[in-house]
């Protein structure tokens, strides 16, 4: 699950749509992050690389929208809306993903059990 | 001097020997050596020392030597390779064994050690075979060095090639013995002919050391276990030869530092080298004044303080025979070139430079690192899926230096490169046991480091339990009527392995996971408990480590356990929207599974002894088993009987995760317990000197007095000792218990008098009063604080104990929370953070348990830092949250001390 900024990768990504819940004046998703590129990645609990300074989802609330459309704690998110998100530091991905005006946000996740279902599988398509 | 020689193997080297090798064949040879008469021939013996360096002993003689050698080689492997046999056609090639010729007692006659050849050159043990000289006397002609110096110039060449030394060594040519040439000068000529060439020779003397060294030492590493060889026994042997004085140096050292060290598994060649080489550099300057009086009376002095001043030469040698002979060909290898001779084409000079590789990382973190700058692990790795056993040995022992200690990055070089993979393969492939203990070792070191864990698991941990823990627990999937039960067996496979999967069962809730689900585990490790209980063999380490993964594996289970939801006491309410305690596997990670339930109100007040114990249509097995009722009286035994104070307070800790939770599960352990008449042991060892057991007995008592029943006699019976634990004022009970002990014994306490102003009343009787004042006015520690104004809070609550309360003297005033209100945990304080998630109770224990804070909170792993720390084992007490939520409403946190480390950040969105 590790690269290099900048280098090619070959990641097994799954696109998940969640939409977010409005409660008054808040949006809400129902999740909540870790990483950045101006965190310290060797705190992260989910990396394999612990020098990977990716966004991670670190927690999930239980029935929220990130739980119903199928974010896992763990989960690494790659882009948000089509934004990058292994390059970018904590805030940037949270003003990424809590954008006021944006009731849905896509996401492009990869988690380790993709990957390795599709390693074990070599080729066949992961059920997820 | 018709010499005959008798080689007597000193009792310890042959048994270091065998022990250390595989079961090898002890082989007893005896060699009747003829050399030629009449011709001048220079003899070299050598004696290889404990180290595994060889010393030779060079003698001109003239006159025919008849050369018995009674070897006692475990499989000796002749010209490995080849290239040590051809030197067998000269006389000398019967020395090839290199550990025959050392027991011969006339030393003179040892034949250089081809073994030591490699690690010799290293160590600059080579002089203590120098100062051996004195037995030159037995002179033996050793045709040897010309067949050699084939091999040597091979060798040569590659050594050279690295090397940094140049031309020390002229190569001596017979010739030079004439001269009287000294052992010195001889020796090096074994060394850079016989000794690599005779790797392939030495490989099987060698190896036999070797092996000897990797011998586990693993009690003083927790996790990890470096092991060398041990030098010094093979050392000792010499001692034992007076003869030798050089020998006896060897020894001190060589026992200093085997002995000292804490790997234990080391090549011997290389250990014994070592001691030489400090010595050499006092002697250095010495040298030149030996080396003279050696020449002049090589011979005559039989000796010992002369041949204790010529050993030391020895190991100068290098410089100063060098400087004598101008030999250009003998260097020590340095760290690139020895990692080069990882890739030699012959195999024992795989071996032996792997070998050499790990004896130099033990215990020196610096050389372990420029291995991974160098490149050598993946080169390490490959060797391990090399066909010859002694390759793949000799570079899984290096491997398991190089993977002990604080430097994680070797582990992650380990696994960078797939060698836990290839670690795993081997371990399926082999059926050597010492080569399972070095894998199994290996991995056990490679699973402290938190990241590797998952790795662990995902390639070894269904082969880990089927290769090692079914197999050592004696338990069996299938018995058939024949087999009897067997016991389990503590090797040190079992307990390496067990250690590994003690640390990995500690990687959150999908490790848990993981491991519940694998086949035949937890069985096995029950099957392999009771046999320890039944034996009431309950002290050792591989008990700890199974009660450990026990005591991991139990935590959350009413949330992780798949159907975990069908048992799920419908009297715990869920909070509106939460999606239910019991998320399942990874995604109850997730802090909120309890959170939301902290309105809930006690519905666990019911009496369980009304509950039957659920009837099973067949017999529960796999994680199953975890929480059966019927492990609580396998936990109580361990609690009674083991001296243990981590296998105490990991079996207090299982019966805590066990009775934690509103699950079916645990209303049946929680009663139980009570029936098995639990109680008395749990309050028994609130007495115990470990800070640890008390904590985690005291939580473990909170959990069970969720049940009533238990909560009225714990009230009654325990009050004493849960008191007596506290620190009364500023002093300190004579446990002087830590700061989380007190915590945890402050919130039992106030579990126990919550709701129950019989219990209350009991607290005041057992003086707790002034105690809880005391601590609520004075303690330096804020969480300590807290928890006492809690208790004081709630026991005032009870307006029936006023009256009494005010005629203790006590007034309102002293159940007041003392001035500053606990300011929010800093890490609460934090936006995005929903207090609910984090309850007192938890984080609390999240000092206990690293495990378990990461999986409440989610958040990064704090514990990774941790890492060194010998064993992880997560205590879990995993908490009833909800309870305590409940119970402390009032407070705001006890929470915030526990955090020592900077919290990375996390957002909610």
């Amino acid at each position: 699950m590790s690269f290099v900024p900048g280098q090619p990768l070959t990641a097994v990504v799954q696109r998940i749509q969640i939409q977010k819940l409005r409660q008054g004046e808040n949006l809400i998703l129902g999740f909540s992050i870790g990483g950045g590129i101006d965190q310290d990645p060797g705190q992260n609990p989910f990396s394999d690389d612990k020098t990977d300074k990716g966004i991670y989802v670190t927690r999930i609330t239980p029935g929220g929208p990130a739980d119903a459309a199928g974010l896992r704690m763990g989960d690494k998110l790659m882009q948000v809306n089509g934004w990058d998100m292994t390059m970018v530091t904590h805030d940037q991905a949270r003003k990424r993903l809590t954008k006021k005006n944006e009731d849905v946000v896509r996401l492009l996740v990869t988690r380790k059990s993709l990957e390795e279902a599709v390693k074990q599988s070599m080729g066949s398509f992961p059920r997820q | 001097m018709p010499a005959e020689v008798k080689q007597e193997q000193s009792p310890s080297n042959a048994t270091t020997l065998a022990m250390m090798q595989e079961p090898q064949e002890v082989v007893e040879e005896t060699v009747t050596i003829e050399e030629d008469p009449g011709t001048p021939t220079s003899h070299v013996s050598v004696v290889t020392s404990d180290d595994g360096t060889t010393r030779r002993t060079e003698t001109k003689v003239t006159k025919m030597v008849k050369t018995v050698t009674t070897r006692t080689v475990r499989q000796v492997p002749l010209g490995p390779d080849g290239l040590p046999l051809p030197e067998g056609s000269s006389p000398l090639g019967n020395y090839t064994d290199s550990i025959d010729r050392r027991y011969m007692k006339n030393g003179g006659f040892i034949t250089p050690q081809a073994t030591s050849t490699l690690t010799r050159s290293y160590n600059n043990s080579y002089n203590d075979s120098y100062g051996e000289t004195p037995e030159s006397q037995y002179v033996r002609h050793y045709g040897l060095h010309d067949g050699y110096a084939d091999l040597t110039d091979n060798y040569g060449s590659l050594s050279r090639g690295v090397n940094f030394r140049p031309p020390r060594y002229p190569y001596l040519p017979n010739s030079y013995r004439p001269e009287n040439s000294y052992t010195l000068p001889i020796r090096k000529d074994d060394y850079g002919h016989v000794a690599q060439p005779q790797v392939p020779m030495g490989n099987s003397t060698v190896d036999l050391n070797r092996s000897q060294p990797e011998r586990f030492q693993p009690e003083p590493y927790g996790l990890e276990d470096d092991r060398r060889s041990l030098g010094p026994e093979e050392e000792e042997p010499y001692e034992l030869e007076p003869d030798y004085s050089t020998a006896n140096r060897r020894t001190l050292q060589g026992a200093n530092r085997g002995r000292t060290h804490r790997e234990p598994l080391r090549d011997v060649p290389r250990v014994r080298g070592y001691p030489d080489e400090a010595i050499e550099a006092e002697l250095i300057d010495e040298r030149h004044p030996y080396i003279h009086g050696m020449y002049s009376a090589p011979l005559a002095q039989p000796e010992r303080g002369s041949m204790a001043s010529l050993d030391r030469m020895g190991g100068r040698r290098s410089p100063s025979i060098d400087s004598i002979r101008k030999d250009p060909r003998w260097r020590d290898p340095d760290l690139p070139e020895v990692i080069a001779m990882l890739g030699h084409p012959i195999d024992p000079v795989k071996s032996n430079a792997a070998a050499y590789l790990q004896h130099l990382c033990y215990e020196n973190d610096k050389i372990k690192k420029d291995v991974r700058q160098l490149k050598g692990i993946p080169v390490l790795v490959g060797l391990l899926d090399h066909p010859k056993s002694e390759v793949h040995r000799k570079a899984c022992g290096a491997l398991r230096n190089i993977s002990y200690g604080k430097d994680n990055d070797n582990k992650v070089a380990i696994k960078n490169c797939d060698g836990i993979p290839a670690l795993v393969r081997l371990l399926r492939k082999t059926n050597d046991m010492e080569v399972r203990e070095l894998i199994t070792g290996t991995l056990w070191n490679l699973s402290s480091y938190e990241p590797l864990k998952m790795v662990i698991i995902n390639h070894g941990l269904q082969t880990l339990t089927n290769e090692v823990i079914i197999p050592h627990s004696g338990w069996e999937h299938e018995p058939n009527e024949d087999s009897k039960p067997r016991d389990a067996e503590w090797t040190t496979v079992f307990k390496n392995t067990s250690g590994c999967l003690r640390n990995v069962s500690s990687d959150g809730a999908e490790a848990r996971r993981r491991l519940r689900e694998c086949e035949g585990l937890v069985d096995a490790l029950l099957h392999a408990l009771q046999s320890a209980v039944g034996k009431k063999d309950m002290d050792n380490k591989s008990v700890e480590n199974c009660v450990c993964i026990m005591r991991n594996l139990s935590y959350h289970v009413h949330k992780e356990v798949p159907g975990a939801e069908k048992f799920q006491d419908p009297s715990a309410l869920q909070a509106p929207g939460s999606a239910g305690p019991q998320r399942k596997k990874k995604d109850d990670a997730g802090c909120f599974g309890g959170k939301k339930a902290k309105g809930r109100k006690n519905g666990d007040d019911k009496n369980y002894d009304t509950l039957d114990l659920p009837k099973r249509s067949e017999p529960s097995k796999g994680f199953e088993l975890l929480y059966q009722p019927e492990v609580v009286r396998l936990y109580l035994s361990l609690l009674t009987e083991s001296q243990n104070y981590n296998t105490l307070e990991a079996a207090a800790g299982a019966l805590q995760n066990l009775s934690a939770g509103q699950w079916t599960w645990s209303n049946y352990i929680r009663a139980t317990v009570r029936k098995e008449k639990g109680l008395p042991i749990l309050v028994e060892l609130l007495r115990s000197d470990s800070d640890k057991v008390v904590r985690a007995v005291s939580i473990a008592l909170r959990n069970l007095s969720i049940d009533r029943r238990n909560k009225d006699l714990i009230g009654s019976y325990a009050m004493r000792d849960l008191v007596s634990n506290l620190p009364s004022g500023q002093q300190r009970p004579a446990k002087n218990l830590e700061e989380d002990t007190v915590v945890a014994i402050l919130n039992t306490i106030h579990e126990i008098v919550t709701d129950s102003s019989e219990n209350a009343r009991s607290l005041a009787q057992a003086q707790a009063i002034e105690k809880l004042v005391a601590i609520n006015r004075t303690s330096q520690s804020a969480r300590e604080t807290k928890a006492a104004s809690h208790v004081l809070q709630t026991v005032w609550s009870y307006k029936e104990l006023r009256n009494a309360l005010t005629k203790d003297g006590w007034n309102k005033s002293h159940f007041q929370p003392t001035v500053t209100a606990t300011p929010k945990a800093t890490k609460n304080g934090k936006p995005g953070y929903d207090d609910t998630t984090l309850p007192l109770m938890e984080k609390n224990q999240d000092g206990y348990s690293t495990i378990d804070q990461k999986d409440k909170d989610c958040k990064y792993k704090t514990v990774d830092s941790s890492v060194d720390q010998t064993e992880r084992e997560p205590l879990k007490n995993d908490t009833n949250r909800k309870h305590y939520i409940r119970s402390n409403r009032p407070a705001v946190s006890l929470v915030d001390a526990c955090d020592v480390k900077p919290q990375p950040v996390d957002s909610w969105v």
